[in-house]
């Protein structure tokens, strides 16, 4: 599935043909199409021979949806795709061909034994960062390999394990190798279906935000390690699903199965497919396992072979088949913009206290040290409903980490701090943001490879409840993410970026992205809104009107928050200000007074005026 | 044996890893990214002491800087193939074209040398030298003092030098580094060279011990990835402890249980402390900035 499509229909003449050819012109459908036409023709003439090869691609192609969770959606290197694959086909192995169960028994067991030891291993493993996520997986992945080599009683050791039988379901064996063929397409086509259920839509589309910034994510109310430990479990499900229909094609099964060069099939697949696809997952399985076996014959010179092969492939093809095919038809064939989504106003968040005047926001007595530096010392602010007030101060002083630490994306060390009747002290980013409270970054953290609209959106994915079971309850339908587009559309009128709705974020000017990140901290009509330095880079004319949208915010009610250098920009905008030095507050009050204060003037010039 | 013996014997084996291990930071320090094919080219060391030894009739020792030259070549070459074509991608691509870099490496032994474990020359000829409860082999002693001189080396080159400074510029903030006028390709491209060099001697310093094959390369790789975890990442001093703690424990676990038991011991023990750690032993724990 691609990023960039961003759900424009194209209006053709009312044709026959055009809604065919529209279905084929967008997303996968049109490679897909051509795959499935030319697997059919090939399918029918195979050989005994070339029906196993295509099965165990299959099996490959199962394999390398799965890690494309992990990998390519939550953006970690697992190396421990294979593990789960070995796990899934020595359950099988171990089950059928030891104990003589039928599949009934055997295939919902390997399936749940890697999703299992996942699941088990997540909440050690998923926090670490990249090289030690890696790492970490690695060693679980050559442990693994080490149990299954020592068990010798159990698993054959270094032999592996032979006569495996065929698949079968309550004593009904699937024998033929055409029957087995299509007995793992069909698994293929239904795990395919599945991960395109997951991941197509507004949930599909939070992991490219996720992956890019996971704080970024979560203060926009997304619950990123839960994404995470999601994508981890469903990749070692796929995979033991994998594992499990290899062992019953081919019969044996060895520790080779489990280990590094596995794994490194595994990552070539889904390099050379295209990683963002799923198409391209099942295109790269079948090209791998019929370009090994086509170059068997020259044994370790096809290893080279296969090494060259694909490090030129890295170099020179770097979204994959796939992603660039999709890139040749994104430039014959560019999306007009022909926004489907009717503006449509979010409920406001926790209503219950929409209609309280009291104190919105109260931070109390708060410090915050980071090793020696004390960023901030007992730091004291109060907002009500449809204020907007001005955070300034030097560089330095901590404004950035009072707000961080106020979105939840730091632990202050002491004080308190209530929200909208809630004690916030200790609450996860994504849970504070769910109760109303969204922001903005200092840096512009936009998916550039997504369109404005689904960008915007992607502030509904937390709020909105995207998750695996709103993708589940959507079946056949894809409600939460044009309910979000509606929403968004409205967000987007708010900040006036509605003309370019359809246009990847990448290539837009700085002053518009700035707007689309307010409209996406708005959408979700947010009580409180935090804006870290939003006139930075605009130049005169654009910090007016978003001046201008900001008042219009507040006066519905939204409490604003603005970091800002730009006293200017804030004396236009703010009914209060704070001034903030060396992390204490050291002036509070009306613009005026705050900016005529000889401790903020001393602050601002550093000497005593 | 005695428990001294064991430690004696696991501090060679820790100058041997430390070795592998310092080629490995320099590189991860310079890009970033994990080199999986740093392994390999320890063995490529390994072969090309045997290749060098049968052609010229000295000891090993005097042959080092002659190992190293020629892979201080290959290193280049790695990463002109493996590197700078895929340098702005993310960390995981740099990764993946290293692993492919691995098996084309260990291919080409198996087709141009054999499948077969090799062992190379010593580095010098003598007899073990007893020092109280402890006996060491010249094979040792040798091991342990060029490890020390290149150690020691590394730290002069890095702290001591114009170009080391440059490299640590290139290693902290490339772009900056650039914008200032280092030019940072040339160094990469000469941090990738210093790091197979530095691999090629611990292969050739290895290859009489501890033997030489086609595939050897993988755990030392593993073994380097894992040093460098726990060393806290690229910290020089942190990976060189990681290595020497590695060995230590390979050593004397596999002295009292079977050394499949040990091996697993170290990935667990790698868990634990990332579990306890995150950050590594001897890592900072570094606040995310946003």
């Amino acid at each position: 599935m691609s990023v960039s499509s961003a759900g424009y229909e194209q209006r053709g003449a009312p044709t026959l043909l055009a809604q065919p050819l529209r279905w084929l012109g967008h997303g996968v459908n049109l490679p897909l199409a051509l795959g499935a036409l030319a697997f059919a023709v090939y399918a029918g003439r195979a050989g005994a021979y070339e029906l196993r090869l295509l099965s165990v691609a299959g099996a490959y192609a199962i394999l390398v949806i799965g890690y494309q969770f992990i990998f390519s959606y939550a953006g970690a290197a697992s190396l421990a795709q294979s593990c789960f694959f070995g796990l899934g086909a020595y359950m099988t192995g171990v089950l059928g061909a030891t104990y003589g169960f039928g599949s009934e028994i055997t295939l919902p067991l390997s399936i749940l034994a890697p999703g299992l030891l996942a699941a088990a291993v997540a909440g050690a493993v998923l926090r670490l960062e990249d090289h030690y996520f890696s790492l970490a997986t690695l060693a679980i992945t050559l442990l693994v390999t080490l149990v299954v080599t020592q068990w010798l009683s159990v698993t054959g050791g270094t032999n592996g394990l032979s006569g495996i039988p065929s698949f079968s379901l309550f004593g009904q064996t699937v024998a033929s190798r055409y029957d087995t063929m299509l007995l793992v397409w069909g698994f293929v086509v239904a795990a395919a279906l599945l991960a395109l259920l997951i991941l197509r839509g507004l949930y599909g589309r939070a992991f490219h935000l996720m992956r890019q910034s996971r704080p970024v994510a979560s203060a926009l109310g997304l619950d990123t390690a839960r994404m995470r430990f999601s994508a981890f479990v469903l990749s070692g499900c796929y995979g033991g699903l994998a594992g499990a229909l290899t062992a019953h094609v081919t019969h044996v099964i060895s520790p080779e199965q489990v280990g590094l060069p596995l794994m490194i099939t595994c990552l070539t697949m889904t390099v050379i497919g295209g990683r963002m696809s799923i198409a391209g997952g099942i295109l790269g399985a079948l090209l791998i396992t019929h370009l090994q076996e086509q170059f068997r014959f020259l044994e370790y010179y096809a290893f080279i072979a296969y090494g060259v092969a694909t490090l030129t492939f890295l170099v020179l093809v770097p979204n994959g088949i796939v992603g660039s095919l999709e890139a040749i038809r994104n430039r014959l064939l560019p999306t007009t913009a022909d926004p489907i989504a009717e503006p449509t106003v979010a409920p406001a968040l926790d209503s219950h206290f929409a209609d309280q005047g009291e104190t919105l926001l109260e931070v109390d007595g708060v410090s915050k040290a980071f090793g020696g530096i004390q960023a901030l010392s007992d730091v004291g602010l109060a907002l009500r409903r449809g204020e907007i007030v001005g955070l300034i101060g030097p560089n330095g002083s901590g404004k950035t980490t009072l707000i961080n630490i106020i979105s939840g994306l730091y632990d202050s060390d002491a004080g308190r701090l209530t929200f909208a009747g809630h004690d916030i002290s200790r609450l996860a980013a994504f849970r504070i943001a769910r109760l109303g409270m969204m922001r903005t970054f200092q840096h512009i953290h936009l998916v550039d490879e997504m369109s404005v609209l689904d960008n915007i959106a992607l502030g509904w994915a937390g709020v909105g409840g995207a998750g695996l079971r709103q993708a589940f309850r959507a079946f056949g339908r894809n409600d939460s993410l044009k309910q979000a587009r509606d929403y968004a559309l409205t967000a987007a009128r708010a900040l006036g970026v509605d003309h370019c709705l359809a246009d990847p974020c990448g290539a837009l000017p700085y002053g518009t992205r700035r707007r689309v990140e307010v409209a996406r901290a708005l959408i979700a009509a947010p009580k409180l809104l935090l804006l870290d330095e939003p006139a930075a880079g605009l130049n005169e004319e654009e910090q007016r009107d978003l001046a201008q949208r900001i008042k219009a915010i507040a006066a519905t009610g939204t409490a604003v928050l603005v970091v800002e250098h730009n006293l200017v920009f804030l004396a236009a905008l703010a009914e209060r200000l704070v001034c903030l030095d060396q992390g204490r507050v050291i002036a509070a009050g009306l613009p005026t007074e705050v900016r005529a204060d000889l401790k903020v003037i001393e602050a601002y010039l550093g000497t005593a005026a | 044996m005695s428990i001294l013996q064991l430690v004696a014997n696991g501090l060679v084996l820790g100058a041997v890893y430390a070795l592998v291990t310092l080629g490995f930071v320099l590189v991860v320090n310079a890009t970033g990214a994990v080199n999986f094919a740093h392994g390999d080219l320890v063995m490529a060391g390994g072969y090309a002491a045997i290749l060098f030894g049968s052609w010229i009739k000295l000891p090993l020792l005097l042959l080092l800087p002659l190992v190293a030259l020629a892979m201080f070549v290959l290193g280049v070459l790695v990463c002109c193939v493996a590197y700078f074509p895929l340098m702005k991608r993310p960390p995981s691509t740099v990764f993946i074209s290293t692993l492919l870099t691995g098996i084309i490496l260990q291919n080409t032994y198996v087709v141009a040398i054999g499948p077969e474990v090799k062992a190379g020359p010593p580095l010098l000829q003598g007899s073990n030298l007893p020092l109280g409860p402890v006996v060491l082999s010249p094979q040792a002693i040798a091991t342990v003092m060029v490890a020390a001189l290149l150690i020691g080396g590394q730290y002069l080159l890095f702290f001591r030098t114009p170009l080391g400074r440059q490299l640590r510029a290139v290693a902290q903030d490339r772009e900056m580094a650039m914008a200032i006028g280092i030019p940072a390709f040339r160094l990469i491209a000469i941090t990738f060279g210093l790091g197979a060099a530095l691999a090629g001697v611990a292969g050739a310093v290895l290859s009489n011990q501890f033997f030489v094959s086609p595939t050897g390369g993988v755990s030392l790789s593993i073994y380097g990835y894992i040093a460098v975890v726990i060393g806290g990442w690229g910290s020089i001093f942190g990976a060189v402890a990681g290595a020497v703690i590695i060995a230590l424990f390979q050593v004397v676990a596999s002295a009292f249980v079977p050394y499949t038991v040990a091996t697993g011991g170290l990935y667990v023990a790698l868990l634990v402390i990332l579990f306890f750690r995150p950050q590594g032993l001897f890592g900072e724990r570094i606040q995310r900035r946003v």
